[in-house]
């Protein structure tokens, strides 16, 4: 199956012609014939004929990720990879402003209808400061970034391409709601903490609430609180969840100093946040997450896995986000020692470690939920897998670790 | 609220080859690829729209045959595709054929130049 899940067209979703949505599907078909028809032969390339240029310029073979991309960027197989690459990002962005430009509008009303279904609150403070490392580019060449500049902080326009956007990121594999990351990690805190269930959860870097969601559908009875340093983030991930029918809180705020009391969660979660923080930011989240924790509770990361578990060529072929996609802390945020910094933010560490949180997608095709097939999720799951695509099929990274009891 | 989105990400974009020109093709190779896309897509849908109106179109394309008029239509249409696309190379054989150079331009634009 080559075309697997369907993004679920939700209330607040931007609509395309048949043209736009043509564009969005060529954009995310481009992205998938790069990771699984060109990735491939990178490394055969590196092999059989980058090593010995690498060696005869320099007289030694090439030893760690950068030497590797010294080897690689002159060579023409790589050059089209890496362009070709950018190009279908860049693609997949302008596919989707295409249909926002074209329905603006209905997309400021569908969000501000989705808010009013929402009774849990909207807080976006006059006065925040969004931090350096989310607005000194773009990250992932989104035109504009999260919070975007000038007029556009206003509005709800850049939630709703990262919403489209990011579907078509992830080709998919995600599921039909783009929230295999959230659901993945509820199913492991049912599996693996025995039966816990937590009354109060923070997801940090929500975005547009995607991971957000399937806290409350699993467990209902929680508060939820949805953060971010992007108002137009924030303002349509409370749109979007009333579109689901859900009452979620969300609200502007840094994970590094949130404003909420100590103790005040059983749970902090995020999903691929802390690689879009800095080197100053992360041990300060850490440490954010430890003083909300009431005694006891959890702090579990999704992201990305450290390069100190890698070779050095499958760590320069992750690196090129670093370099061509806009995201500067990819990179260095894998040479840290995430254990150390749990443990100096408090932690005990015993309670700290890495492990896989099962992608979810098998598990609701398995029960045939609404936009999940068995054939979908098995094509995502037993794919041949190249480190550079979307999505390992097994599941995701998660760091974990527990409070000490009062 | 601006009237469009921004499309212009920021951040300084790299150049994958040695000649800067060679990005900016493949830029464009890659959406006019998009747009043949598009196109397909378009036939598709044209088709499937047809046939749950009772119209096969595509069996009555595949059993449709071409009669001399339509053959030299085509035909014409085609390669008056292929001129348009070869035009460097048509216009680079009439330059050798009228012995145009590079230095006979420039003393061209001297010759003129004289008051």
């Amino acid at each position: 199956m080559l075309n697997t899940f369907q993004q679920h067209f939700h209330d607040a979703l931007p609509s395309a012609t048949p043209d736009e949505a043509a564009r969005q599907e060529f954009a995310k078909s481009l992205k998938q014939f790069v990771q699984q028809g060109i990735l491939p032969g990178l490394g055969p390339v590196y092999k059989a004929r980058a090593t010995a240029r690498f060696e005869r310029e320099t007289g030694r073979a090439p030893a760690d990720r950068h030497d590797i991309r010294k080897a690689m960027t002159p060579d023409p197989y790589f050059q089209h990879y890496a362009a070709v690459n950018r190009i279908s990002q860049e693609l997949l962005w302008d596919s989707v402003i295409d249909s926002i430009d074209r329905d603006a509008d209905a997309v400021d009303a569908q969000a501000k209808a989705g808010s009013a279904k929402n009774k849990g609150e909207l807080r976006i403070p006059a006065d925040f400061e969004v931090p350096r490392y989310v607005s000194a580019l773009d990250i992932h060449c989104m035109p504009g970034g999260y919070n975007g500049r000038g007029a556009d902080t206003d509005g709800v326009r850049l939630g709703a391409l990262y919403d489209r956007g990011v579907y078509l990121y992830s080709m998919g594999y995600t599921g039909p709601d783009n929230d295999d990351m959230g659901r993945s990690v509820c199913n492991y805190i049912k599996r693996k903490l025995g039966g816990w269930t937590p009354k109060r959860i923070l997801d940090m870097g929500c975005t547009v609430g995607h991971s957000t969601l399937p806290y409350k559908e699993l467990f209902p009875d929680a508060e939820i609180w949805g953060i971010d340093v992007a108002a137009p983030q924030i303002r349509y991930a409370h749109g979007r969840a009333g579109a689901f029918g859900l009452d979620v809180n969300f609200a502007q705020m840094n994970a590094e100093q949130t404003a909420f009391e100590d103790g005040y969660f059983d749970l902090i979660v995020s999903h691929i946040m802390l690689h879009e923080t800095s080197g100053k930011a992360m041990p300060k989240v850490f440490a954010e997450c430890h003083r909300l924790l009431a005694p006891g509770g959890y702090m579990i990361h999704a992201d990305l896995p450290p390069f100190d578990l890698m070779d050095p060529f499958t760590q320069f072929i992750l690196d090129n986000e670093t370099y061509y996609n806009n995201e500067p802390f990819w990179g260095a945020m894998r040479d840290l020692d995430q254990v150390k910094l749990a443990t100096d933010a408090g932690f005990p560490p015993e309670t700290i470690r890495f492990d896989t949180a099962p992608m979810a997608v098998m598990e609701f095709a398995a029960q045939q939920a609404s936009g999940y097939s068995q054939e979908a999720a098995d094509a995502v799951a037993d794919r041949e897998f190249t480190a550079g695509e979307f999505a390992p099929g097994g599941g995701w990274e998660v760091l974990i670790a527990q409070k000490a009891a009062a | 609220m601006t009237e469009t989105m921004n499309r212009n990400a920021k951040g300084k974009r790299p150049h994958f080859y040695e000649t800067p020109a060679l990005d900016q093709m493949m830029s464009m190779i890659m959406v006019l690829a998009s747009e043949v896309s598009v196109l397909a897509d378009h036939v598709d849908s044209i088709e499937r729209v047809a046939a749950t109106n009772g119209l096969d179109l595509r069996a009555g394309i595949a059993a449709l045959v071409l009669d001399q008029t339509a053959l030299e239509t085509r035909e014409a249409r085609r390669q008056a595709m292929l001129d348009r696309m070869f035009y460097l190379m048509r216009k680079e054989a009439a330059e050798a054929a009228a012995a145009e150079t590079g230095e006979g331009y420039s003393s061209v634009i001297a010759e003129i130049a004289v008051g």
